[in-house]
């Protein structure tokens, strides 16, 4: 079956690191630029990110991701290089157009920091299956039943996907145009939608019956399919983002 | 009417083929299309019906070459019923349902309707057209998809596993569909499970193993060939096993065939 998950198998250290530490890392990775707003300190953190991505053999799946995030960056450089309020200093004239060095500076900060979110979301979206994701953090505290809706959204999309080009298929046998021209597609994709969502939605009932009758809202503790992972070094690297994060508190408040 | 030659097919590029140098010609006789699961019954179908298009080889519909047409503009050729009902049923009422293909094909709302009517009293179903086709049971939908492709009067009918949740009566229907489609001297291909239906149906028989032809000839000649049957995990019919099995020496293939041997 197709799959929606950006989640890339490959054998690399970052893939061997728990999920949940990679959301501290998410964390970790905004604060920092917060607590320590300057441009070194992003660029360093952004760096971070980028190695790690280097390092889990990912790096060209997140090229993609990337270019449409500059496409829309740019626009911000664009707007920020032109109009910012309190630009002043004249970097760059092209006939009675200016580009501003504070409104272009500004605009640096923001790119280094919406790259640097970015960045250390797609550590954890490309390196982490859903499910194990999910499952740490049910094993974690999180209701079982939001844990199903999110693996859920993983399944049942693809699944949707399928169903539409099995319906495709069978009102093509029976003579309607799919093929060829843009207005012929949509014209064809619309009454589609119907029988689409309306299949789902029969689905749904019937694995809710599924789930019922296997269980899913006994009062038990629930217990679990796989074996608990072991992640040996996830403490010591949550413990050393915690040191950093003080320590940068303490800069920012002393120094 | 159909003219299949070295046609090969794989779902991913270069992968394994699901289907390889398949050489088959259909003419009128009726056909019967079985395998295990798996063998690429269902892919060949789609194959023939333009739904998917071939790696290799062609297939030739009459004058048509599939690869030179979309399957809307096959859709007036051949008709092809798909395995699930659901996939296949979106239109509000039992009526429209069966129309949709006809109005396709740009056939006239008045002389649609009448053809409708018509596929509709072949199965049964005439006294439901106002229906709302998710409300009837999994055999009447299945009756409701047989009904909206034969109406569309194609030379060439397909069915895929037709004979899927029906009980007896709803096999008695099938099979009367099947002999009207014959005595209009169109092409019926179907795949199916259900050898005791093949036995007293079909004409002739193919036997796909693997993505291959492993036997193609009369249903008898195919099902009295025990040995090749097995290599495709395929069981001959309960009664041409039972003759067999009390050595009588001709293949037998449907009850009366085995009563009228054994007063002999």
């Amino acid at each position: 079956m197709k799959s929606i998950s950006l989640f890339v198998e490959r054998e690399s250290f970052v893939h061997g690191i728990d999920p949940i530490t990679k959301l501290y890392y998410i964390l970790f990775a905004i604060i920092i630029p917060i607590i320590l707003p300057s441009f070194t300190i992003s660029a360093i953190c952004l760096g971070t990110s980028i190695i790690l991505l280097i390092f889990a053999k990912v790096m060209r799946k997140t090229l993609p991701v990337y270019s449409f995030v500059f496409f829309v960056l740019i626009t911000v450089v664009i707007i920020q290089g032109l109009f910012k309020p309190g630009n002043e200093t004249v970097l760059l004239q092209l006939g009675p157009v200016a580009m501003y060095k504070e409104g272009l500076q500004f605009a640096l900060t923001i790119v280094f920091r919406v790259t640097n979110i970015v960045s250390a979301f797609m550590i954890l979206v490309l390196t982490t299956k859903p499910s194990d994701l999910v499952e740490a953090l049910v094993r974690k505290g999180m209701s079982p039943r939001i844990g199903y809706v999110i693996v859920s959204v993983f399944q049942i999309i693809p699944e949707m996907m399928t169903t539409m080009s099995t319906i495709m298929d069978a009102q093509r046998s029976r003579g309607m145009e799919t093929e060829g021209k843009l207005l012929v597609r949509i014209k064809a994709f619309i009454p589609l939608l119907g029988p689409v969502v309306l299949g789902s939605l029969i689905n749904t009932k019937e694995r809710a019956m599924a789930l019922e009758v296997r269980g899913f809202n006994s009062r038990n503790p629930k217990t679990y399919l796989n074996e608990e992972k072991t992640y040996p070094n996830s403490r010591f690297i949550q413990a050393v983002m915690l040191v950093l994060t003080v320590c940068a508190v303490a800069w920012r408040m002393f120094l | 009417m159909i003219k299949v030659s070295n046609l090969s097919f794989s779902y991913t590029g270069g992968g394994v083929p699901v289907l390889s140098d398949i050489n088959l010609e259909f003419d009128q006789r009726t056909t019967a299309i079985i395998g295990q699961n798996g063998a690429g019954k269902t892919t060949f179908v789609k194959l023939l019906k333009g739904l998917l298009k071939a790696t290799y080889g062609e297939i030739l519909i009459g004058e048509y070459d599939v690869k030179m047409r979309t399957a809307a503009e096959l859709a007036r050729k051949i008709g092809l019923v798909f395995q699930n009902p659901n996939d296949q049923i979106f239109k509000r009422t039992v009526l429209d349902e069966t129309m949709f293909g006809l109005l396709n094909i740009k056939m006239g709302r008045y002389t649609a309707e009448k053809l409708a009517v018509e596929a509709l009293e072949l199965v049964g179903l005439d006294d439901k057209l106002s229906m709302n086709p998710h409300d009837l049971s999994l055999s009447e939908k299945k009756l409701l998809c047989i009904a909206s492709v034969v109406a569309m009067d194609t030379d060439i009918v397909i069915f895929d596993e037709p004979t899927i949740a029906q009980d007896h009566a709803g096999k008695e229907i099938i099979r009367r569909i099947i002999q009207k489609l014959k005595e209009k001297n169109k092409l019926v291909l179907t795949i199916i499970h259900d050898m005791d239906f093949v036995a007293e149906n079909f004409d002739r028989t193919i036997v796909f193993n693997e993505g291959k032809v492993l036997l193609d000839g009369s249903t008898r000649e195919v099902f009295s060939q025990k040995d090749v049957l097995e290599e495709a995990n395929v069981e001959p019919p309960g009664i041409t096993q039972l003759a067999n099995r009390l050595g009588l020496k001709n293949t037998i293939l449907t009850v009366d065939e085995f009563l009228h041997e054994c007063a002999k």
